[in-house]
């Protein structure tokens, strides 16, 4: 049963369409990552369904269980979420808390509970105006969860961060992953790799391609070989290159990546190649190339 | 002059919570000037105007000086 | 329903105890309050001293009366007074919305309705509460130094200004909220008050339904206990327009998108 689904969603500015007939399903329960670059609609794409702008055509539909003003089963997190400063953390959390209906009390319980699983418990007492790019992002994240959404949607929440910022965010949100539903936007696909079960990629307004994280890791991965010898490979590599088994070969001074048509064949063929052994083999690894090239391919 | 200080002097109780309201209009400011670390515009500037533009500068700093973010 | 107007209430009025206008809106109306009696009854004296007056010439100006002070008091809360008002609170909505806080606050189930109306309410009790205890302290001034002015005259008056306040307070929320930059927000309000002062001056019979009236009826009462002719007509308008320009405010605010294009 999917969450939410939308269907030939567009909404146009001007008569240019920043997001065009997209028909999303997010399934209830799985981390779904919107992924695509800048500009390409993610951003338009999650207001419509957090209703902060209205499509131009198309529909959406929250599952029929959850009844009511969707807003009240959608948790957002901006891009760059703005608070205000001269509320502390907690105060601030409390409050978004009992805007989407909770009693005071509850509100209260559900705001230090939610602040402990940001890690600002310390920070709690503190203006917001005095806390930093990743305090903000966990407050943000917190505020988002307090009414204990059914759907929480987060918008590019590691771009802005620095490496240690990011691990954090995406370690919270594989914890996250086990309680409620994610659907976030990215623009890295590394970060959609780590914690998303599903993927959109969108460009320019359109998904282009869809799937479950596997299936399309199934359908795109290539195996790979990494090979690392201690004297030169030019050579050897160009009285190879021809051979059918191969697909692609990248050659960086002494380390040569080799995407291959399958696995058996090449792994035979190369152990079996005494010109390889002369170079002095210092590496030699099965693995599978990421999605990175396909994402690149679609970017382009 | 003599006049008017006379004037002043027999009215002194009503002329002292005007007074006193001025302060604690400067004084408000300034205490909210100093502990915030960053105004709009540089805060000696904003001290300046709170302390020599009677009435006008402290309403000049709530109103612009501060950030309210 | 309630009990999000009242959460959102309490955040207006947090925010207006934090950043202390709670205490400098009523102060400044204090201050303008008294500052007509008193510059009033020291006029002569002031004249004499800085003036500049041929030595010997006597200065015989009639005391005002304390209608007049009061009537001049009024003159300066209209200027002045409307003046600091809006410089306050012209960011009440728009504010938000050019800093974006309004968008983690209107994507939870919250009612556009009681967004605006919880705005609506603090600023007029702020607003109201400020000129109330100015007004007051021009009444005491007036009455220990020029002369008392019957009661009836004072609070009947008081509250038909009180009714002005209220619709030019309605009319900056209203542009506040429709309109992101809060300098024309600020022109746009004072703009239209001053008009309508204008427009009622000069043409009284024209704009005998305008609120822009009210201030003058409130001036008449002090004078003579008695408003001016059509002054419930000005009155109901005044409800009227108020009421009118509330559920504008909300009707459009409800059609326009909450964010803007970003990408």
């Amino acid at each position: 049963m999917s969450l939410i689904e939308t269907a030939r969603l567009t909404k146009k500015y001007n008569g240019n369409a920043a997001v065009d007939n997209v028909s999303l399903s997010i399934r209830e329960g799985m981390c779904t990552a919107l992924l695509g670059p800048n500009g390409a609609g993610k951003t338009t794409t999650l207001n419509m369904l957090t209703g902060l702008i209205k499509p131009t055509e198309g529909d959406i539909d929250f599952n029929k269980d959850y009844a009511g003003d969707r807003r009240k089963h959608i948790g957002y997190l901006p891009q760059h979420p703005k608070f205000y400063g001269w509320m502390t953390g907690e105060e601030y959390v409390s409050f978004s808390a009992e805007l989407a209906g909770l009693s005071k009390k509850k509100a209260k319980e559900s705001t230090n509970e939610m602040l402990s699983l940001v890690g600002l418990k310390e920070d709690r007492k503190k203006k917001v105006s005095g806390y930093s790019g990743g305090m903000k992002q966990r407050l943000g994240i917190a505020q988002a969860l307090v009414h204990e959404p059914k759907l929480v949607i987060l918008d590019e929440p590691v771009s802005a961060l620095d490496p240690i910022g990011r691990r954090e965010i995406l370690e919270l949100m594989k914890k996250l992953k086990q309680h409620t539903s994610i659907l976030f936007s990215t623009h890295v696909l590394h970060d959609a790799e780590e914690v998303s079960d599903d993927i959109f990629i969108m460009k320019k307004g359109k998904i282009i391609i869809e799937g479950g994280l596997s299936e399309l890791q199934r359908k795109y991965q290539q195996p790979a070989f990494f090979i690392e010898t201690e004297k030169a490979m030019d050579n050897w590599l160009s009285s190879i290159n021809e051979k059918s088994w191969i697909r692609q070969s990248k050659l960086d001074k002494k380390k040569l990546t080799l995407t291959v048509e399958d696995v058996d064949t090449a792994r035979d063929a190369l152990l079996k190649d005494p010109m390889l052994h002369k170079l002095k083999l210092l590496k030699f690894e099965v693995a599978k190339t990421s999605l990175e090239d396909l994402f690149m391919k679609v970017m382009r | 002059m003599d006049e008017l200080t006379q004037a002043l002097q027999e009215n002194w109780a009503l002329i002292a919570p005007v007074l006193i309201l001025q302060a604690i209009l400067m004084v408000v400011a300034l205490i909210d000037c100093f502990k915030h670390d960053k105004t709009n515009g540089p805060q000696w500037i904003w001290v300046l105007v709170i302390v020599f533009i009677n009435i006008i500068g402290p309403i000049l700093y709530f109103v612009f000086g501060r950030r309210n973010d | 329903m309630m009990k999000q107007w009242g959460v959102l209430f309490k955040k207006e009025w947090t925010e207006s105890a934090r950043n202390f206008k709670w205490l400098w809106l009523p102060v400044v109306f204090i201050l303008l309050g008294v500052m007509q009696p008193l510059t009033s009854y020291y006029f002569a004296d002031i004249i004499e001293n800085f003036g500049g007056l041929p030595e010997g010439a006597v200065l015989d100006i009639p005391p005002p009366s304390g209608a007049e002070v009061l009537a001049g008091t009024l003159g300066q809360f209209s200027q002045i007074g409307f003046l600091v008002l809006v410089l306050a609170f012209m960011g009440t909505v728009a504010g938000e919305k050019s800093h974006g806080t309004h968008l983690m606050v209107l994507v939870k189930p919250v009612s556009y309705f009681n967004y605006l109306t919880a705005k609506w309410v603090h600023i007029l009790l702020i607003s109201l509460s400020s000129f109330v205890i100015g007004f007051a302290g021009a009444v005491y001034y007036t009455a220990l130094l020029i002369e008392t002015v019957p009661v009836n005259n004072v609070l009947s008056g008081g509250a038909v200004y009180a009714l002005w306040i209220t619709f030019f307070m309605t009319l900056v929320l209203c542009l506040s909220a429709l309109i992101k930059s809060t300098a024309i927000v600020a022109f746009g309000s004072l703009g239209t008050a001053l008009l309508m002062s204008v427009l009622s001056m000069y043409t009284p019979d024209l704009m005998k339904w305008s609120p822009g009236m009210l201030s003058s009826h409130s001036q008449m009462l002090f004078f003579s206990g008695n408003a001016g002719d059509g002054f419930w007509v000005s009155v109901g308008m005044t409800f009227i327009l108020i009421t009118g320009i509330m559920i504008l405010t909300i009707y459009l605010f409800n059609k326009k998108e909450v964010a803007g294009h970003t990408e």
